[in-house]
């Protein structure tokens, strides 16, 4: 078995909730833009100026490269990935599952691929086996999520 | 049905799969250029996509209020956060604990913004959510 990342610290914690609060206003955002725009348009805008952004952060901060190696090809793909979840979720939205459906099973989704990704340390990533304990967390955070979604009027 | 369930958990796949990538980027270079590259493909793939289909400034974009054009920024921020966590505490967590901020968040925006909705089943899947980060955060090994 490879090594196993350690447990998350408190930093890792407020990052990974701050992300969380990031992720809520780029649908806040990108979402209100979809009002006006097209679905599509909602998407290109925030790609454009977030890839204008990234290279200012790159120019200002140039960040060094962790390795001389260079990376495998397909690991400048995940954009890919990005755009087609964009297409997959404005073609359910619209559906009988609507928003709390398609966040509901997303969240699903997500959750399942992450856990089979750590258990199996897919894409060069550690590997790292959940415990109980990890489980009963997930268990908790997923029902207040879904008690949010389906019976909380918050998207 | 079935099948546009089957789409929506699909997505929800996807998003795991792209911080897993740009994980992987970033692991050999940083952060933020996995950002960089994350958004910069995914611009020119959304850019193919928008010749191929069409109506890409259909409707009225320009009468959006100037806030609702900030999410690319956001996102910079948010893609890097992600790329960050992943290789040092596992997909897994680092999606339930966004997937924690997210949810909680969302309703303090929607306390800030008026939304409509209902109190007692705020209160109860914060604390659901609160009790299942404690959990998470008390695992020490």
């Amino acid at each position: 078995m490879a090594d196993l990342a350690p447990a998350p610290r408190l930093l890792h914690f407020a990052a990974a909730f701050g992300a969380g609060g990031l992720l809520s206003l780029m649908v806040l955002f990108n979402g209100t833009l979809a009002v006006y725009g097209s679905l599509l348009f909602a998407s290109w805008v925030p790609h454009l100026t977030g890839t204008l952004l990234a290279i200012i952060i790159l120019l200002a901060l140039r960040p060094r490269r962790a390795s001389m190696v260079r990376p495998p090809l397909w690991a400048y793909l995940g954009g890919v990935s990005g755009g087609v979840t964009v297409m997959l979720t404005s073609a359910t939205v619209n559906t009988a599952l609507a928003l709390s459906g398609t966040i509901a099973l997303g969240l699903a989704g997500q959750m399942l691929f992450s856990l089979f990704a750590d258990i199996r340390g897919l894409f060069g990533l550690p590997q790292r086996m959940p415990k109980p304990r990890d489980y009963l967390a997930l268990a908790l955070i997923i029902a207040g999520s879904l008690v949010l979604i389906f019976l909380g009027g918050a998207t | 049905m079935i099948g546009f369930a089957a789409l929506a958990l699909l997505a929800g796949v996807l998003v795991s799969l792209s911080r897993q990538i740009n994980g992987r980027l970033a692991l050999s270079t940083s952060a933020w250029e996995s950002s960089f590259w994350n958004h910069i493909v995914g611009l020119g793939f959304i850019t193919l996509a928008a010749v191929v289909f069409g109506g890409l400034f259909a409707g009225a974009p320009q009468d959006a209020p100037w806030w609702a054009y900030l999410g690319g920024p956001v996102g910079v921020v948010f893609i890097a956060a992600g790329s960050w966590l992943i290789a040092r505490i596992g997909a897994a967590q680092t999606a339930l604990l966004i997937i924690a901020g997210q949810m909680i968040s969302g309703v303090v925006i929607d306390i800030v913004m008026g939304t409509a909705g209902n109190a007692l089943a705020r209160v109860v899947g914060v604390a659901l959510i609160l009790a299942g980060m404690w959990v998470a955060r008390s695992a020490k090994d």
